[in-house]
């Protein structure tokens, strides 16, 4: 049975190490530390925790800033906060230009020794915390109020440029249904044929390509301060990136949309000339005539904790008689883990599809196509002599060990969150923003290419550690220890990058309600699955037109206090 | 021997090494002139506000108002900003380009100006102040403040076109000046200036 030929008993052994190893690896990260300590309202051990794991001019300086600049927003230290996430903002602009040096010192290191550049989604939640920051702190301001606002929506245009910059690249949401230029019946075949070129059918339409909750909160921020036209257009380009969607990637309902048409109504009717739109507008909106204008209350309510990046191992060692690399995951952790890493792992690398059991089948042997969902093979075929001829089998002799990231299972805690004002229930929250799916999807979208790289590297090291022994002369007189030190060595040092943005919440509810001016006291509740209510109120004074109130609910607090919110 | 060829293979290693350390600098700090200009990004820096603000008011003041308001008045124009409002995509210090704005005409000589709301507020709590505590010949009097003759008041715009690596920026900062009696718009002027910026993909 090929099966037992995994288990013969250097690969037991090394097993055994590879395992020992990892218990080493699975520690909670230091931000991950500080924002439970945030959660249970103590700042400051948290602040501590970033400043000591993260360097302001190492590799991941970058969260420095970033953690620190958000423990900063939820203790309402505005100023300080945004001088952090200038920091960052500048950080991750400076990481345009690639060094070349330090990408070839990661591939014989690991991913870790770059410097983090933060993801994709990241540089517009930067925008969207300094202009709530801005915000506050013209509302705390009389004598800077202006230039608070004004400072607000420098950020928007900011946004604005990058996400122009973004929809260059990935062609935004507007060109979902163009066709793709063959005939229909070629159209049939491809579709037909697709999944046994690119059988992980689960990636599709998950790349970040723009953001439609930025653009309508540069729309709420730009006619809060009466720039209708800029307004308008951030509004227009929101309803567009969300039916285009934006709103079906992320699992965002169908009420945000119609809100944000009816603001786009509101605004379209205040500047005037926009007949035949507003007509369409009531139209679809089911809206007979034009209202008068009342004061309106945003409501942003972050929620939660996004999911934390966590490493997954895998044995890549090589099988002479298939011909092939094989990959196995090596299991680690907590039960809930251990399955998590087996899902992820089916998912995304496992032959599991009708191509891969083929291919197993292909290669001779029966036991694999049953193996198929625990491992993942790469067929040598005729360039197995080659990969003989390098070195590279004999270097896999133990075996390497392969760590890509996984993403903790995203928890569904939230069953409903609702606003009360005055002490009478007003309305419901919606889902607006969801920062565990974008995490989700970018995990996704990055495995292919991280799991290849880390290969690659892992082959480049056992590689090398081989021409060293041979060149050394160890080859001779020590060749299995040697062999064994060099794998263990290796395992020592890979290590996937689990660096992240971690204070972001797991997802943002919104809701618009029209209110009068004056003080009230907005409540919210968040209903979740176990039973409990959270509770957070504030009494909050409506000067303007359009008004923000933001707040941050965590969930498992187990100190009752009055949460960190900012009223805007 | 055997030796010698491993410490001989390993000298890349080391050549390596070494150059990867020297690139690590330690921070170095020098004086240079404040007039000097270090552009260090495509953003609005001291040497913009510096340059806008002597343009714009050498176009002010050649305009026919200053010599209207002499013949009319028989005394140089007051002048007071009301606000400079930053409407570009850049935090830019409006302060310090309003501080700029009135070093340049205060050095021209050829009107006065006014000090701001909030300025006025704090000089007035100082003259109560001194009602109570300064002697009698020392003493200022409420009520005989200058009264402004012009409000100055302005935006920052600006547009950014980026592709890749390069990026344009396009600054117009547009000044317009008000006749408090009559509200005439008696100038209104307007500078422009546009940066590129071009990064590489890969560096060292």
């Amino acid at each position: 049975m090929q099966v037992n030929t995994y288990f013969k008993s250097h690969f037991s052994f090394l097993t055994v190490v590879y395992v020992l190893l990892l218990s080493g690896c699975q520690s909670t990260p230091a931000n991950k530390s500080a924002i439970l300590l945030a959660q249970q309202g103590e700042f400051e051990s948290a602040k501590q925790a970033i400043r000591t794991d993260y360097s302001p001019v190492g590799k991941s300086k970058l969260l420095h800033y970033l953690e620190l600049g958000m423990l900063n927003h939820l203790q309402g230290n505005y100023q300080r906060s945004n001088e952090l996430l200038n920091e960052a903002q500048q950080i991750i602009e400076d990481q345009y230009t690639i060094s070349v040096s330090e990408r070839a010192l990661a591939l014989v290191s690991g991913p870790t020794y770059t410097t983090y550049a933060g993801k994709i989604y990241h540089r517009p939640l930067i925008n969207f915390y300094k202009a709530l920051n801005y915000n506050a702190l013209a509302n705390q301001s009389d004598i800077d109020r202006q230039a608070y606002l004004d400072s607000a929506l420098v950020e928007m245009r900011q946004l604005d440029t990058y996400l122009s910059g973004l929809k260059d690249r990935t062609g935004g949401y507007d060109d979902q249904d163009q066709p793709s230029g063959l005939d229909s019946l070629t159209e049939q075949i491809n579709n037909i044929t697709r999944p046994l070129f690119a059988p992980n059918d689960l990636l599709k339409d998950i790349e970040y390509k723009d953001d439609a909750f930025a653009h309508y909160v540069s729309g709420i921020l730009f006619e809060r301060s009466e720039e209708l036209d800029s307004a308008r257009i951030q509004y227009q380009r929101a309803i567009q990136a969300f039916e285009g969607g934006f709103a079906k990637q992320y699992a965002i309902s169908d009420s945000i949309v119609s809100q944000i048409k009816r603001d786009l109504l509101r605004v379209m009717e205040q500047a005037g000339g926009y007949d035949s739109e507003v007509f369409a507008l009531r139209k679809t909106l089911n809206i007979t005539k034009s209202t008068q204008p009342q004061p309106v209350l945003n409501i942003f309510q972050n929620i939660g904790i996004g999911p934390q990046r966590k490493q997954f191992n895998l044995l890549l060692r090589a099988d002479k008689e298939a011909k092939a690399l094989v990959m196995t995951p090596i299991l680690w952790g907590t039960q809930h883990e251990q399955q998590a890493q087996m899902r992820w792992f089916q998912m995304l690398y496992a032959d599991t599809s009708l191509f891969d059991l083929m291919q197993n089948y292909a290669t001779g042997d029966i036991g694999d196509v049953a193996m198929g969902a625990l491992t993942k093979r790469i067929p040598l075929g005729p360039i197995w002599d080659d990969a003989v001829d390098i070195g590279l089998i004999s270097a896999l002799e133990y075996g390497s060990r392969i760590s890509v990231t996984y993403l903790e299972p995203l928890k569904q805690q939230i069953k409903r969150s609702e606003v009360w004002v005055n002490n009478k229930k007003i309305a419901d929250l919606d889902k607006i923003y969801s920062v565990s799916l974008l995490t989700l999807q970018d995990a996704l979208n990055n495995a292919n290419s991280e799991i290849q790289i880390a290969l690659a590297r892992e082959l480049v090291k056992a590689l090398t550690a081989q021409k060293a022994i041979s060149a050394t002369g160890l080859n001779s007189q020590f060749s299995g220890f040697a062999k064994f030190a060099t794998s263990v060595v290796n395992a020592v040092t890979a290590s996937a990058d689990l660096r992240q943005w971690q204070s972001l919440p797991a997802q943002v509810n919104y809701v618009q309600l029209p209110i009068s001016k004056g003080k009230h006291v907005i409540t919210l509740k968040t209903h979740l699955t176990s039973g409990q209510v959270i509770e957070q109120s504030e009494t909050i004074q409506v000067l303007d037109e359009i008004t923000l109130w933001h707040t941050r609910t965590f969930l498992e607090q187990t100190r009752v206090a009055t949460p960190e919110s900012t009223f805007l | 021997m055997k030796c010698n060829k491993t410490l001989l293979k390993l000298t890349p290693l080391f050549v390596a090494c070494t150059l990867a350390v020297s690139g690590c600098s330690s921070t170095k700090v020098q004086r240079v002139d404040a007039n000097q200009e270090v552009a260090l990004s495509d953003k609005w820096n001291a040497k913009d506000s510096q340059l806008v603000a002597e343009a714009m008011i050498n176009d002010m003041l050649s305009f026919p108002w200053v010599n209207d308001h002499l013949q009319r008045e028989g005394s140089k124009p007051a002048i007071i900003i009301q606000s400079v409002r930053n409407k570009s995509h850049q935090h830019i210090a409006v302060d310090t380009f309003l501080n700029d704005l009135k070093r340049s005409i205060l050095r021209s000589g050829q009107a006065d100006f006014v000090a701001n709301k909030d300025v006025r507020r704090e000089i007035r709590e100082e003259r109560k102040d001194q009602e109570l505590n300064s002697s009698l010949e020392t003493q200022n009097e409420m009520g005989q403040e200058y009264g402004a003759d012009y409000a100055l008041s302005g935006t920052i715009n600006s547009f950014v076109d980026e592709q890749g690596g390069d990026r344009v920026t396009f600054y117009q900062v547009d000044l317009r000046l008000i006749d408090m009696t009559t509200n005439r718009e008696v100038w209104n002027g307007q500078k422009k200036i546009q940066k590129l910026q071009e990064r590489s993909r890969f560096g060292f």
